[in-house]
């Protein structure tokens, strides 16, 4: 039985982040970790490993795809396997996409990341096998997630999550418990009340607490963003007006406007005609800067953060917002004010 | 979305949007609702003031979650 | 106040005739696929002379006779042009794969199919078909009243220790206007006083029961009060796990959101009233109820009554993510009583009771997968069956 590795550039050997824009390539047989996993996988052999930069799948991601499905059609492999990516997110989200569409293609595919890793979510009905956040992960997880992709290229069905070492998908299959839903409410309600929470299903996204109240505004590092594309006049970076498959952030340099020769917004879900006449009116800079003047405000963060959220799907907004955090976190931003439209 | 994973590392964010149900729905916590989509920090300065001060004020207001204030209190 | 069930077994009569209908008697094991199920009801009757599906007094008290082994399924298909808001088909397999999905197949099923005469008004017809199957069921009940129950079991709340928790369920009934309502001693339920306590054990002996046909998967037929398993689990446990303080019946889809609004918070002011720390919120059909249940276990938990909830999926089964109706934080330990999207293989029946042809147009002998969604309280959401969903 055969197999397809995928793997970034750093893993195959390419190069690290100098060699993140490497578009994607086909190599023989097993490269890097590939080589471990080739011992974890029994009958299948690694027949070629894809590679692509993790910049350049994050940049051109239909181009991306469309290249490394091409290389899987010719390969036609029995299962394809992905990283481990460990925490890595835009190599995880590569290989939770690429798996994700080849599933989708009706090859078998499995992936392997950090449960937070962003991917997770790209990988759609593709498996993904938990890793540990980091390489030193690695010894742990070949074995894992050869198992599993030895199971796949033979065909085997699989049982459930915790048996078969795969996170949930979130697919949702009926089954008869051993009790009925009334005593399960039941052993629901006195569990909650003893402290101990738990459902059989969630509502909703996931959902994250309220943070505490800024103590006081006039102490903080405030930062502007915006999901309305409020981009630099010309649109210098070609931010998409839909589907935005990236994010900016543009310094502001003690600009105390955002003035209309100089921005304006490419956003494809409504008309922009009043947001160019003055673009303070999707990011109120002139507004922050004289608050930030009277001391209502401490300090103006001296970039905003640009993206258009329209017909983004979530696993891609949600890349983009864990990024921008990141980013935020970073530079000791301590309060937000997010303009959406 | 943004509005969630910047939230989740423990940055208060407010969110100004005229569509407060889908902010809600996408697990925002701080919402303003602005006036309108094309322009939800409305049109003049003076409202643009007004619902600026009324989302710094959310973000120094301790909340429930999904909590949405109009701009006149 | 003692209320007591005394089951017996007794052979049914060689013939069964019930006005403006046919009636057939199904075995278990016989392959029938039955289609256009309005209600299923088991036989019960009253020693003592009052009715057993009362529409006055008090339900709950002294004793009641219930014919074991034996359900009652009526079947009508609506005739009138302007067919009931909703409609859904609603079937009841007594062998396949169906068969698993409700307690119908383990019992000799008495199927009773009404005739829809052209020019029929749907509320009239409906109406009629209640009356004679709950008649029916009383009427299949009387040879209990000669002869000894195999056994009797007594429904009473005593006193318990102070420690145990207090528990209440907040049962939703229906009420959407006309071929919508589930009855409250015979009062459409946004008619008779909701949000209000009654006693477990009237639920269990006729108050309610059912005149609803929409959402067939996820509505509560009558059978499923007289044999409520919440109440009865919550009686079970009574004493040594927890302190069952009572019931409180609530209405599904309120009209208004401050109506909504209103009779959520009403339904936690009762809870409060009967002492409950921790209360079971029940659901009944699909659309805005949900939104009903979804203000009343956040209006519980703002008065400081921790809540459970049970409630049906309707989840793509494609899709990596559960999709229920309504959702709010508050609703974080919900029992899930199956996904409704979910499609049973396809099944031959050897025969067809109730219509031949489904709502849809196919072939009730032919219809090829069904949805757990057309199947008559497969997915109820008072927690009835063992009917889960699970991610993978």
């Amino acid at each position: 039985m055969r197999a397809v590795h995928y793997v970034n550039q750093f893993f195959a050997g390419l190069g690290g982040e100098d060699k993140a824009e490497t578009p994607p390539t086909r190599l023989e047989g097993p490269v890097g970790p590939g080589r471990g996993l080739t011992a974890e996988l029994g009958d299948v052999e690694i027949v070629a490993t894809l590679a692509c930069g993790d910049d350049y799948f994050a940049e051109h991601e239909e181009d991306a795809l469309a290249a490394l499905l091409g290389y899987l059609d010719d390969d036609h492999p029995d299962v394809l396997v992905a990283g481990p990516a460990f925490g890595s997110g835009r190599y995880g989200y590569a290989c939770g996409t690429l798996a994700a569409a080849a599933a989708e293609r009706g090859i078998p595919a499995v992936a392997a990341m950090h449960p937070e890793n962003p991917g997770v979510d790209a990988a759609g009905k593709a498996y993904v096998v938990p890793t540990a956040v980091n390489v030193a992960g690695m010894r742990d997880a070949l074995p894992r997630l050869g198992r599993l992709a030895s199971a796949l290229a033979a065909g085997r069905e699989l049982g459930g999550p915790d048996e078969e070492g795969y996170l949930p998908r979130g697919l949702r299959r009926n089954y008869f418990a051993e009790q009925t839903g009334a005593e399960r409410a039941i052993e629901l309600l006195l569990g909650k009340l003893a402290g101990e929470t738990r459902t059989e299903v969630g509502g909703g996204l996931d959902r994250v607490e309220p943070p505490a109240p800024v103590p006081d505004l006039s102490e903080t590092l405030v930062a502007l963003v915006t999901e309305a594309g409020c981009v630099p006049q010309g649109n210098p970076d070609r931010l998409p007006s839909v589907r935005a498959q990236g994010w900016f952030r543009y310094d502001l340099n003690g600009e105390e406007t955002l003035a209309a020769a100089r921005y304006e917004s490419v956003h494809g879900g409504f008309d922009v005609t009043l947001a160019n006449e003055d673009p303070n009116r999707l990011v109120p800079l002139d507004t922050a800067r004289e608050l930030e003047r009277e001391g209502r405000i401490g300090r103006l963060h001296d970039a905003f953060y640009t993206t258009t959220g329209n017909g983004t799907p979530v696993v891609t907004a949600t890349r983009f917002g864990r990024e921008i955090a990141g980013e935020l976190r970073e530079a000791g931003v301590g309060a937000v004010l997010l303009s959406g439209t | 979305m943004l509005a969630k994973e910047i939230e989740r590392v423990g940055i208060p964010t407010v969110y100004v949007t005229s569509l407060p149900t889908v902010a809600t729905m996408i697990g925002a916590n701080r919402i303003v609702r602005g006036p309108a989509i094309t322009h939800p920090f409305g049109l003049d300065t003076e409202e643009r003031r007004r619902i600026v001060e009324r989302a710094l004020d959310l973000l120094e207001t301790e909340v429930e979650p999904n909590t949405v204030w109009e701009i006149a209190p | 106040m003692a209320w007591e069930l005394a089951s017996f077994s007794a052979d049914l009569p060689e013939e069964i005739e019930v006005e403006g209908a046919e009636v057939e008697i199904v075995r278990p094991g016989e392959p029938v696929r039955v289609t256009h199920v309005l209600d299923a009801v088991e036989p019960r009757i009253r020693p003592d002379g009052r009715p057993a599906f009362p529409t006055g007094g008090k339900a709950g008290e002294g004793r009641t006779n219930r014919l074991d082994g034996v359900i009652v399924l009526s079947c009508l298909d609506f005739p009138g042009e302007e067919r009931p808001l909703h409609e859904q088909e609603s079937i009841v397999d007594l062998g396949g794969p169906g068969a698993e999905y409700a307690p119908f197949s383990q019992e000799t099923c008495i199927v009773v199919s009404f005739h829809a005469p052209e020019g029929a008004r749907n509320e009239e017809l409906e109406a009629k078909a209640r009356k004679e199957t709950l008649s029916l069921a009383e009427q299949l009940a009387a040879v209990t009243l000669e002869g000894e129950p195999v056994t009797v079991e007594t429904f009473e709340l005593g006193d318990v220790d102070g420690d145990l928790p207090r528990v209440a369920a907040l049962i939703q009934l229906s009420d959407l206007g006309p071929l919508y309502y589930q009855y409250v001693y015979g009062q459409p339920a946004g008619q008779a006083g909701l949000p209000r306590p009654i006693d477990p054990a009237e639920l269990l002996d006729g108050a309610v029961t059912c005149g609803e046909y929409h959402w067939a998967a996820m509505r509560n037929p009558t059978l499923f009060f007289q044999r409520n398993e919440l109440v009865r689990a919550l009686h079970r446990e009574h004493g040594t796990r927890l302190d069952f303080r009572g019931v409180v019946l609530m209405r599904g889809y309120e009209q208004s959101a401050d109506d909504k609004q209103r009779a959520a918070e009403g339904a936690a002011a009762r809870a409060e009233e009967l002492g409950a720390g921790g209360v079971i919120i029940t659901t009944d059909a699909g659309g805005n109820s949900h939104t009903d249940v979804m203000l009343t276990c956040r209006a519980c938990e703002r008065a400081g009554i921790r809540t459970t909830v049970i409630l049906a999926e309707e989840t793509d089964p494609e899709s990596t993510r559960p999709i229920l109706t309504d959702w709010v934080p508050e609703a974080d330990a919900i029992v899930s009583t199956g996904n409704v999207e979910e499609l049973l293989e396809a099944w031959a029946p050897g025969r067809v009771l109730g219509g031949d042809t489904l709502l849809d147009g196919t072939s009730a002998a032919a219809a090829g997968a069904i949805p757990v969604r057309n199947y008559l309280g497969a997915a109820n959401q008072m927690g009835q069956l063992a009917l889960g969903a699970r991610s993978g």
